[in-house]
């Protein structure tokens, strides 16, 4: 596409920005994009591109996946651009563009990745056009901004490009209806042990069938709307996966991947049926343009999940767990309820969900609490919930509306006097579910947590 | 009486974003001994041959909307006696605009509605409202939350909800929100509404014919009420 003299002006003026940000030590993942946009808004169209691109989106995962595609292109050589530090949206993506771009505006590299956040997809998806795109999958997310997943779905399926090849869990009947014209792969999970046959989540978003409005009947549930179902009355169904999980050797940390009559195994990162996903959407991925596994799992076996999502010490005799569960997500929060009452032992958890931003400024919209499975905390082997923060009378209520022993819960504003009330007679594990934006205060909890334990204060 | 009271919630299966179902659960709490009813898509609503006390729809996604006011066509006349026999109506979030005149969407395609209210809806799917809300219905201060595509527009002065005090009425111009005929009421607030303003709550029970009702928990959703309505009210 041939270059204007306002995308000139913009592209020299943003790049110029990228030094002087840089001069005075601020950050420059976003500003230089939303500059160039502002001045050119058909930037991202004109501005050079790599030749490949590949692209993550999805509800959940897509941080953690594009971190794992790019760690396994890394370390088998290949040069590429990506927006891992910077914003998934056109800002971002625009901002990495100047980056990697020679004068004359076109890509010094080849190859790109990036993470696009769904809602993006009505600025991005016009001017920039993925070879590959990974939906990893589509649940309620925040209500203010998301709405609901069809409000998404049709949002991706209306601007993906024709020519982009989908990369699709397929056992995400909203995922697998993506972009129906596309060329597509699909992933997935055979039926395993914990699997059921009905649901036991509150968020379900497609249990009657799109195309007949029948009542979709499931072959298995993994959680929510995540399994695999057929409409009784017409040929709606889950799709053929390509790439299938055949068996997960939990007790060994391994998986076994059949692709064309060809089965691998794989070293798993742990047993988080969340990370097994998303490495199953790296493979895929990998595996189509043509890495093969001797260069993928010996680095997708040395990956560890950053702290800030998940970490586990031993302190004493007591495992210290915390999880990243991000506030207005009732999937991301209800994984990580289910995660703490599956895990073995007796357990004290602490639940710091709200949001700090909307706490100091506003007042958060609670709604998506009763999405969320609080349900999931009313299990015999978590002896203790402790939970403080703005929102804190609204928990005491939906806990109470999840029918939790009121006995067993500590519910106050004040977040830091909380760990006084931690009761750690008989725990073998105390978990730390956090939202995103309370890094600092899990950090305190936790180090006030460690220093009881050593102390023996219990 | 409340063994006698008969709730039907319609098409939970779909009609129940934003964790609008929440609302029933609670009245569940609140009236264990009543008889609740859930209505999935493909049944006859409950209410067509048989008399109920309680009729809630909760907010649904737009494409659900057509399929809805498709299902309730046939049964407009009765859902009009209801209301007339002084049944209540909880209609929450976009439930609202199914009973209203039309639905009007963004390329100016109009989707007929119910009619028994008349305002029509604009939908304007690149714009997300979000708000929070203090109005007054009948003297108490209700509190909630708003995130909505559409607006409603028309007259509503002689039967709206609840008159606001901070937020928006049906649209940006308007300080009534909702319908309200009768026991009829329709709000685009979203959100476990009968959780979040238990005096409400409580007045809607009395509406069906018990006397001083004792909620579930009701000293935590009323201290959870009274410091959502002071925040709300310092904002």
């Amino acid at each position: 596409m041939k270059k204007s003299i306002r995308f000139y002006f913009a592209f020299y003026l943003a790049k110029i920005s990228i030094i002087a940000l840089k001069i005075i030590r601020r950050d420059a993942s976003q500003f230089p994009g939303k500059l160039a946009i502002t001045l050119c808004p058909n930037f991202l169209e004109q501005i050079g591109k790599p030749k490949t691109i590949i692209a993550v989106t999805g509800t959940n995962g897509k941080t953690t996946v594009c971190n794992m595609i790019e760690d396994c292109l890394k370390e088998n050589g290949y040069d590429f651009i990506d927006n891992q530090l910077g914003s998934n949206t056109n800002s971002g993506i625009a901002s990495t563009f100047i980056k990697g771009a020679k004068l004359s505006g076109e890509q010094k590299k080849e190859l790109a990745v990036f993470e696009i956040d769904e809602r993006s997809s009505i600025r991005v998806y016009p001017y920039v056009k993925p070879t590959y795109l990974i939906c990893t999958n589509l649940f309620r997310d925040s209500l203010m901004r998301n709405a609901h997943t069809e409000f998404i779905s049709n949002m991706l399926s209306n601007n993906i490009p024709k020519e982009t090849k989908l990369i699709l869990n397929g056992d995400d009947l909203i995922v697998s209806n993506l972009a129906p014209e596309n060329s597509r792969i699909y992933f997935g999970i055979n039926r395993l042990e914990t699997d059921t046959d009905t649901c036991e989540n509150i968020a379900r978003d497609i249990i009657v069938c799109p195309k007949c409005d029948s009542k979709l009947e499931y072959d298995f549930v993994r959680y929510n709307h995540i399994g695999r179902a057929h409409c009784s009355k017409c040929d709606f169904a889950s799709p053929h996966i390509d790439y299938e999980v055949t068996n997960i050797d939990f007790e060994n940390k391994t998986m076994t991947i059949k692709h064309e009559e060809k089965e691998e195994q794989y070293n798993l990162i742990n047993n988080n049926i969340i990370n097994i996903y998303n490495m199953l959407a790296t493979i895929t991925l990998l595996q189509e343009i043509g890495l093969t596994k001797e260069q993928i799992n010996p680095i997708l076996r040395k990956q560890k999940i950053v702290d800030t999502r998940y970490s586990k010490e031993i302190v004493g005799n007591i495992e210290l767990i915390t999880q990243l569960a991000k506030g207005m997500n009732p999937i991301a929060c209800s994984r990580a309820f289910d995660y703490v009452r599956k895990e073995s032992g007796n357990k004290a958890v602490f639940i710091l969900l709200d949001d700090l931003h909307e706490a100091a400024n506003g007042s958060e919209n609670i709604a998506w609490h009763y999405d969320t499975d609080f349900e999931f905390l009313k299990d015999d082997s978590i002896k203790q919930i402790l939970t403080a923060g703005a929102r804190y009378l609204d928990t005491k209520v939906r806990l109470q509306m999840a029918d939790i022993d009121m006995n067993k819960v500590v519910c106050q504003r004040e977040e830091m006097s909380l760990v006084e009330q931690l009761n750690l007679e008989g725990i073998d594990k105390v978990f730390i579910l956090h939202d995103l934006y309370s890094m600092d205060l899990k950090n305190e909890i936790k180090e006030q947590v460690k220093k009881k334990i050593e102390e023996g204060d219990f | 009486m409340e063994e006698k009271l008969k709730i039907e919630i319609l098409f939970p299966e779909f009609c129940n974003l934003y964790g609008d179902i929440s609302n029933m659960k609670y009245l569940k709490k609140c009236l264990p001994k009543a008889t609740f009813i859930e209505t999935a898509f493909d049944e006859e609503p409950c209410f067509v041959k048989e008399e109920v006390n309680f009729i809630y729809l909760g907010p649904m996604t737009e494409s659900r909307q057509e399929k809805v006011i498709q299902k309730l066509q046939p049964y407009k006349e009765r859902i009009k006696e209801l209301i007339e026999k002084n049944v209540i109506f909880l209609i929450t979030g976009n439930a609202l605009e199914i009973f209203g005149d039309a639905i009007e969407t963004e390329d100016g395609n109009k989707i007929e509605a119910l009619g028994i209210f008349h305002l029509h809806a604009k939908r304007d799917m690149l714009h997300r409202h979000n708000s929070i809300f203090i109005g007054t219905w009948e003297e108490i201060k209700v509190v909630g939350f708003k995130s909505q595509f559409t607006f409603s527009y028309g007259e509503n002065s002689n039967n709206y909800f609840a008159k606001v005090e901070k937020g928006v009425g049906i649209n940006k111009e308007t300080n009534l929100e909702g319908i309200q005929e009768n026991n009829f009421i329709g709000t685009y607030l979203i959100g476990p509404i009968l959780i979040l303003n238990p005096y409400l709550t409580k007045k809607l029970i009395e509406k069906m014919g018990i006397k001083e009702p004792k909620l579930a928990f009701e000293e935590d959703t009323i201290a959870a009420y009274k410091q959502r309505l002071k925040e709300f009210q310092s904002l």
